[in-house]
């Protein structure tokens, strides 16, 4: 029995183990909220805390950032100018006003005075020049926003001229949520190269950098020389961290130790709303989910094999079941909301006899093929509806093999030089740079020597042609712009290199002490944490 | 040898073995209870598409009406996020979870054994060059090296069971090889060598099935841990991809929902634990009766 008694001893032993380390992580957890707690009370500084799933900044160096860093640096940086898409108004910031010529061409901003900068020196015409040339040069991240750009001129201490190749809306360019950061010369320019992407910064925003980890976690603080002024209910720290555990996210706005969070799954969204504490807000996003297809590779490079898929597609159950209900199908590339949406376009309708029948045509009576799909592991909304998807393709006799990949490694497959090694349907969203049907457009559809995001790999010369009008178009006449964006549209949905699937909604849940916030599509994600406020 | 076998003076040598064997089994009650668990698991793994009651939800086919719906009596282990029966799932990932613990295991077995008795059968610098390899291995942890492997390789089934036997392999390699030294030294390993066996006869012939038994004990224990493993690659998104029902797999989805739906992370859950105890004790149980040493009767 001498074995038993070690079984017994054994399990004795587990079970021990197990209390004690969840005693320990119970309170590893309630050290650390109320050590959070405390500075809270102890200390008469307001903070806000903003928990999401993504890191909270890839590169420091506002020129180069492309990516999840759009929430801090907005708030340490200011553009000249920011766009409200819904109104379709802009609000001056660090330019004051702007005009631009009859055809187009050139535009002027005169620049706000007694702007400081986070080092002390002051905002100039001569810094704007310097911070829109900077990221020129660098030729990085977002900076292709700025290629209509021909020369920039200070015209005087407050006034900048920008000359353009062709006509472009330069408004919405310079209040871009990437790339149009303004920055000091001098800070810049005093240290070593690398610098900012070292963790430093040289912004005008009303909150400076206090200290991060890289990968986890932000912590801002007040610039007490901020344009703005104090005056009135601001907070005087923020802090934003990446949680990514949903669960724990969502304790944690439960308890008020986080103020906002957002990506939660439906569910618990649905649960949160009857919370007395909190308000879950929606609203219109310009964030669109697609699944772009290989259009070089057999079979997919047959329109009808394409249209077949587009028509196979569960668009109801995805916007019902992936997304709660949180997002409309999609019409075409461009967002509801923004400008250049087709609300006349031709949408695909979920028609599994329609599909069978063009598949037929397309040479594939019974299916019978394999397909690869991509999304980003981790990603929910993206992992049920490919696999709602996969449900219906089975039911064609086709099969689609689902795979799961951290982004560097789906990335990277895309760009695979051997294209039968590309996969053959890749998950995609798309949110602006620069609030402009060209941005999804250009981005994804019109044909790249080199494959950035265009991971249809789909090459149309009169697509080409439409949007590029389009684009100069949108310097001088927006509703002719409109126009040329969606004719464009018609041959997208026509040729169907993509299944346009759904328009999502921003969901943020807050703390109702939260006052201030207001969503802007157009900075996806983004909270300016200035304008908001605590009132119990 | 097998006519021999069943000749009557041998038989009753075998008999008394396996009766013996089986007398210790059924002798402690714990190695009693994992046994049979152990056998309705092969059970459920063999017979999971005839008895699962939603055969199509194992294949991912969606049913999202009726998501996440507590036990009941139409799914009695609930639903999860798209509809599927958990139920089925469950029973379904014992035959993904055997199966791919069986083959790891297998495939590290098939490296570790003629590595571990040629090292110690030989001696010398093969036995040096052997062992210090084994080393390298061996100073990774082995879920961490599995993670690696399992990330250069990319993410499937396949690929997380190659990853799990490369880095399984040198602990079998070191068990037969110490087995291996003391065997060297026996009485019936020198007189084979004595009247001229080959030296790759007197390894595969003669040290390897003496060295056998620890073998089948740390194999039948590692099953647990290769299933944990391999839980644990899909959890990280390194194994298994949706729609499988692997149990891994499972739990790592229910975290999102396991606010609200309790069932979805609990079942699959619990179905690792139960299993990977199984083995554990049976492992335990096994040991006893192949060590004489232990034996107690």
């Amino acid at each position: 029995m001498r074995n038993l008694i070690i079984s017994k001893k054994f399990v004795f032993l587990i079970t021990v183990l197990l209390v004690i380390s969840i005693t320990l992580a119970g309170c590893g957890g309630q050290n650390n909220s109320n050590a959070s707690g405390q500075k809270q009370s102890n200390v008469p500084v307001q903070i806000v805390f903003y928990a999401q799933n993504s890191t909270p900044i890839t590169d420091f160096d506002p020129s180069v950032e492309f990516s999840n860093g759009v929430v801090t640096l907005n708030n340490i940086y200011e553009t000249l100018l920011r766009y409200d898409p819904l109104e379709k108004k802009f609000t001056p910031v660090l330019a004051t006003d702007y005009n631009k010529s009859e055809d187009g061409l050139t535009w002027t901003f005169h620049i706000r005075k007694g702007v400081k900068f986070h080092d002390g020196t002051d905002l100039n015409a001569e810094a704007v020049k310097f911070s829109i040339e900077r990221t020129i040069n660098l030729g990085k991240g977002a900076s292709f926003i700025w290629e209509p750009v021909k020369e920039i001129n200070v015209k005087d201490e407050y006034t900048v001229e920008f000359k353009l190749k062709y006509p472009a809306p330069m408004d919405l360019i310079a209040s871009s949520a990437y790339a149009a950061f303004i920055m000091s010369p001098t800070a810049v320019k005093s240290n070593p190269e690398g610098w900012l992407t070292q963790g430093h910064e040289a912004g005008t925003g009303p909150y400076k950098l206090e200290s991060f980890q890289m990968g986890q976690e932000v912590v801002l603080t007040k610039f007490d020389d901020y344009w703005g002024g104090w005056d009135g209910k601001h907070f005087d720290k923020a802090i934003i961290k990446k949680i990514p555990e949903t669960a724990t996210r969502r304790q944690m706005v439960e308890k008020g130790e986080v103020d906002i969070t957002r990506d939660l799954p439906y569910e618990d969204v649905e649960a949160l709303k009857n919370n007395q504490n909190l308000v879950v807000e929606t609203g219109p996003s310009f964030e669109n989910l697609l699944m772009l297809f290989n259009t070089d590779k057999k079979p997919l490079d047959n329109k009808l094999v394409r249209q077949a898929l587009s028509y196979a597609f569960p668009y109801d159950d995805v916007v019902k079941y992936a997304m709660g209900g949180y997002a409309t199908q999609a019409r075409g590339a461009v967002p509801y909301g923004l400008w250049g949406h087709g609300e006349n376009l031709f949408q695909y309708k979920y028609d599994l006899e329609k599909a069978k029948e063009l598949l037929k045509q397309a040479g594939y009576p019974n299916g019978g093929f394999k397909l690869l799909l991509t999304y980003t592991a981790g990603d929910e909304a993206e992992k049920k509806t490919a696999e709602l998807y996969k449900s219906e393709l089975s039911k064609l006799n086709i099969e689609l093999e689902i795979r799961a990949m951290p982004w560097e490694s789906q990335w990277e497959m895309a760009k695979d030089k051997d294209p039968d090694k590309r996969q053959d349907i890749f998950a995609f969203y798309w949110w602006p740079d620069i609030a402009s049907p060209y941005s999804y457009l250009y981005n994804m559809f019109h044909s790249q020597d080199d494959i950035l995001f265009n991971l249809a790999y789909w090459e149309n010369v009169e697509f080409d042609n439409l949007v590029d009008e389009g684009s100069r178009q949108s310097g001088i006449d927006m509703t002719k712009a409109e126009e040329l964006f969606i004719k464009a549209q018609e041959i997208l949905t026509e040729e169907a290199p993509a299944i346009f699937v759904y328009d999502k909604q921003y969901i943020k849940i807050f703390n109702k002490s939260l006052k201030g916030y207001k969503d802007n599509p157009a900075y996806p994600n983004v909270v300016f944490f200035y304008e908001t406020y605590r009132e119990k | 040898m097998f006519g021999k076998m069943f000749s009557p003076e041998v038989l009753k040598p075998q008999i008394r073995e396996l009766k013996l064997s089986i007398y210790l089994l059924n002798k402690n009650k714990l190695t009693r209870l994992s046994m049979i668990t152990v056998i309705l698991l092969i059970a459920f793994a063999i017979l999971a598409p005839f008895i699962a009651p939603y055969p199509s939800h194992i294949y991912g086919i969606a049913n999202p009406q009726d998501k996440l719906l507590p036990p009941s009596a139409k799914y009695i282990f609930g639903t999860d996020e798209l509809g599927r029966d958990v139920f089925s799932r469950v029973l379904y990932g014992t035959r993904i979870s055997l199966q791919t613990a069986i083959l790891a295991v297998g495939l590290a077995l098939l490296i570790g054994i003629p590595l571990g008795a040629i090292a110690g059968a030989t001696g010398g610098y093969v036995d040096e060059i052997i062992m210090r390899i084994t080393d390298i291995f061996l100073s990774f942890p082995p879920l961490l090296l599995a993670i690696a492997i399992a990330a250069f390789l990319g993410p499937n089934l396949q690929n997380a069971m190659l990853a799990i036997a490369i880095s399984w392999w040198p602990w079998y390699t070191r068990l037969v090889r110490g087995q291996a030294v003391s065997i060297r030294e026996r009485q019936f390993v020198k007189a084979a060598k004595a009247i001229g066996t080959p030296h790759f006869k007197i390894v595969f012939g003669h040290i390897v099935p003496n060295c056998i038994a620890p073998v089948i004990v740390q194999a039948s224990m590692d099953l647990g841990g290769v299933i944990l493993t391999a839980a644990s690659l899909s959890f990280l998104g390194l194994g298994a991809q949706p729609p499988t029902p692997e149990w891994g797999l499972m739990v790592s989805t229910s975290r999102n929902y396991f606010l609200n739906a309790w069932w979805y992370s609990f079942f699959p859950g619990i179905a690792i634990f139960i299993t990977v105890l199984a083995f554990n004790l049976l492992g335990d149980g096994l040991r006893e009766i192949m060590d004489p040493k232990t034996r107690k009767y």
